[in-house]
């Protein structure tokens, strides 16, 4: 995140920083999720485990992209299986995704959201299937007052993207995209929000290489254009 | 390149895309089988799960009791350790047959065994609809239970045309009449019929197969010998285990409550064989890893191919595997290691296929687990991707070089934008890092359209005798409460039971039937109305103890051409039920 899109994690400390909360930033580590899905399950390890380390002492930890958050809950503890270390799965329940976190933070309500104007919202894979956040996700958007929320037909659908599924296999997951983005079209809305930003770089890409514009934006960085202070 | 993607991307740069075929046909299955699904006991998967987990926990225990009840229904048991062995096999069990009617088997397809039978001379016909469409086309079927599903109907119009079939139109109506008389001429003279097996069940030795056309139905009732083909692993324990799996298999597969027939195959007539060959294959070797033994769960109902992104994208064909699709990614480097190692990449992970599973198998896990087994034994291989991870796991390992290499890894990743080839399968460049946002997008072009109301019929019938009559009509029955006195009624049976939620009826008749059945115009059947149950699940009293049964669910269809439901394939057509 830090590399491909810097400006939102300043965009989610902004956001965490309006429900009162005081953040650090933990930067440059990573989940492991790459090398992981690849079936190189050792390199993986060994980077996630630093990323656990450097966490260790923080409650909360609060990231902000579905795909990530999914691989430190339910593919972490898999990972780890054999260490038989329980304080890893232990650990792991103290990861929150950026947008379930913020719904269900007990000042949120206090937080007015504000803007004017048409978004269309892709549901990651990821944060759907493995960790059922749609509907805090949806209705986190849903604070926005003004905000015109479009839902594709098939939003249960996947963009993919699928991590090194993409390098491995372009044409297929450009094709897959392309039929997304066929839907993102039709809803009439320009801007396309997402939890998981690997979803959408995927997606700007291909929409970029066949000239179309298409603006992605991640639910941090909109919370935080809505934030009304 | 791997084989999948070489494939893929020949079929994706085609100007008929896999997709605008597939795509709107797999959706509207995957709707309606959710729909479907939903109208069976919440705890419907669960069950279809305990009873295949019950069948693979207890396998040689039910094999032995599979061999003393079939025994003594008539049925010869055989157990074949190789494909070439069960080919051998059932080529001995036909004898000198010139002509054999082949219905669908995946466990065939997976053997090889019409080729097998060709080659030694023999004509075989595939009789499934569909089946025969692909055999003429000669890549094998592209899905598990539509195997033409990549076809449209033009395609299928000029394969039928090739064979000689005389087709006026391209309707699916003409085209699937076209096939079924072609099947019907064969099947006048048959010396053998072979079926694949949705389970076996060893409490009382009877074979299960679901279908919808008929063809099934002559093929074990017609020929002088059946011989039924499967795993090892489809034996189920008890009548009540296989009516799990066949509630939830129908809506799952084809959204239908259940197929037009479902057997339940006992003892055969006078002067016909009856074979039951079940297929190892590695099948033992698969139920001995634990990381993997629940793929052999499945019941072959193809929703997780309906459901997949990377299937719909690229068609089934280019698995070049009998088993496509998510099932197929797991299925088909476990049967044959050394030909399809690259299939645990052809997935997003997204894990829709573990979602939609009716017996819950977590196919995206195991694609995981598979990738990572291939990365631990073979360490020869990928000696590229090898490398890269053992970089790039000591660079994340380091946070401050990747803090420091951030500002190095934008700059290269622009830079690399003027090496990359874009192509029109792939026009991606490298991602632009941004930090200007366009607001004006934020003004949509259009009004977002009105979403189309959801029409809900909210008819509640207040009886299961009211809800069997409404399903029953669906299903194509007629309904009558008054006797009439039809000249045409050729055939005429009195029901065990009735199932309401699917308005089926229960046919139980210690001699075989079948046959007469299937020569039959008009059928009248004669139900009591004390005699319904709810679910399919409720009914393991009123299917028999060892007969021949059939629980039948309106007239045989097909919707093997674009999904489009084609009336009137094989046997009788006009059958009414007299409720008393």
């Amino acid at each position: 995140m830090t590399i491909l899109r810097p400006k939102d994690v300043s965009s989610s400390r902004r956001v965490l920083e309006a429900l009162g909360e005081s953040v650090d930033e933990i930067k440059g580590f990573c989940c492991g999720q790459p090398a992981y899905n690849s079936g190189f399950r050792k390199e993986a390890r060994l980077v996630g485990r630093k990323m656990l380390q450097a966490t260790r002492n923080y409650e909360t930890v609060v990231i902000p992209s579905g795909s990530c958050t999914s691989m430190i809950r339910t593919g972490m503890p898999k990972l780890f299986i054999e260490s038989q270390d329980v304080s890893i799965e232990q650990q792991t329940k103290n990861f929150w995704d950026f947008g379930e976190f913020v719904n269900s933070h007990h000042q949120i309500n206090q937080i007015q959201f504000k803007m004017t104007g048409s978004i269309v919202y892709h549901d990651s894979c990821h944060g759907r299937r493995e960790l059922g956040l749609t509907p805090n996700l949806v209705n986190l958007i849903q604070r926005i007052e003004g905000l015109d929320l479009r839902r594709l037909p098939h939003e249960e659908e996947c963009c993919g993207f699928g991590g090194s599924f993409t390098v491995k296999q372009p044409e297929v997951s450009v094709a897959i995209a392309r039929a997304k983005l066929e839907e993102v079209e039709q809803s009439g809305a320009r801007i396309l929000v997402s939890e998981d930003l690997s979803c959408l770089t995927h997606l700007q890409a291909t929409a970029e290489g066949d000239g179309h514009t298409l603006e992605t934006w991640t639910i941090a960085e909109l919370l935080d254009r809505a934030l009304n202070d | 390149m791997t084989n999948f993607q070489i494939r893929a991307k020949e079929k994706i740069g085609h100007q008929a895309q896999p997709a605008a075929t597939l795509k709107p046909i797999v959706r509207n299955l995957v709707k309606d089988s959710r729909a479907m699904l939903a109208k069976r006991p919440d705890d419907a998967k669960l069950r279809a799960r305990e009873a295949r987990q019950y069948a693979l926990d207890h396998l040689e225990e039910l094999h032995e009791q599979v061999k003393q009840t079939c025994k003594k229904n008539g049925i010869h048991y055989h157990r074949t350790s190789t494909a070439e062995e069960a080919c051998q096999l059932i080529s001995k069990l036909s004898g000198d047959a010139r002509r054999i009617a082949k219905s669908k088997s995946m466990v065939a397809e997976e053997i090889g065994l019409t080729n097998y039978l060709r080659n030694e001379n023999r004509e075989v016909l595939e009789t499934d609809i569909g089946e025969y469409i692909v055999d003429i086309e000669g890549q094998g079927p592209s899905h598990i239970t539509a195997p033409a599903i990549h076809l449209n109907r033009q395609g299928i119009q000029k394969l039928l045309d090739q064979a000689g079939l005389e087709v006026v139109d391209d309707e699916p109506l003409t085209l699937s009449h076209a096939v079924r008389d072609t099947v019907a001429d064969f099947f006048k003279n048959t010396e053998v019929g072979i079926t694949g097996a949705n389970a076996i069940i060893a409490s009382s030795g009877r074979i299960m197969i679901v279908e919808n056309e008929g063809n099934v139905a002559f093929g074990f009732s017609k020929p002088p010998i059946h011989i039924a083909v499967t795993g090892i692993e489809k034996v189920v324990a008890t009548e009540k285990d296989a009516l799990a799996i066949a509630q939830v298999l129908a809506p799952s597969a084809t959204a239908q409550p259940l197929t037009a027939y479902t057997h339940f195959i006992s003892t055969p007539a006078k002067n016909q064989e009856r074979h039951l060959v079940f297929v190892d294959a590695g099948r033992s070797e698969i139920l001995k890893d634990e990381r993997y033994r629940e793929i052999l769960l499945c019941i072959r109902c193809g929703a997780c191919m309906n459901a997949c992104p990377v299937y719909t994208a690229a068609n089934g064909l280019s698995y070049g595997s009998p088993y496509m699709g998510p099932i197929g990614a797991v299925l088909s480097p476990l049967l044959w290691p050394d030909r399809y190692k690259d299939l645990p990449e052809a997935s997003s992970l997204c894990g829709r296929c573990s979602e939609v599973c009716p017996v819950n198998i977590p196919l995206h896990d195991m694609l995981l687990t598979l990738r990572a087994d291939a990365i631990d034994k073979a360490v020869t291989d990928k000696t590229v991707e090898r490398l890269t991870w053992l970089m790039w796991s000591h660079i994340f390992s380091r946070p401050r070089i990747v803090l420091m290499g951030t500002w190095v890894a934008q700059k290269t990743l622009q830079l690399t934008k003027y090496l990359r080839k874009q192509t029109s399968l792939d026009p991606r460049g490298i991602p632009p890092i941004k930090n200007q946002r366009n607001i004006d997008m934020l003004i949509p072009l259009f009004e977002a359209n009105a979403m189309p109301a959801t029409e809900e019929i909210n008819f509640k019938p207040d009886s299961l005798l009211q809800l069997f009559e409404q399903q029953a009509g669906e299903a194509g029955f007629k309904i009558e409460n008054e006797p009439t006195d039809s000249l045409k009624t050729t055939f005429t049976v009195t029901a065990k039971g009735a199932i309401a939620i699917t308005g089926s009826v229960i046919l139980v008749e210690k001699e075989p039937f079948m046959k007469q059945l299937m020569e039959a115009s008009d059928v009248k059947i004669i139900l009591d109305k004390k005699n319904i149950v709810e679910f399919p699940s409720d009914a393991d009293g009123l299917i028999g103890i060892n007969e021949n049964t059939l629980i039948m669910t309106g007239a045989s269809r097909t919707a093997d051409i674009e999904k489009k439901i084609v009336r009137g394939i094989h046997g009788p057509q006009n059958i009414s039920i007299l409720m008393k």
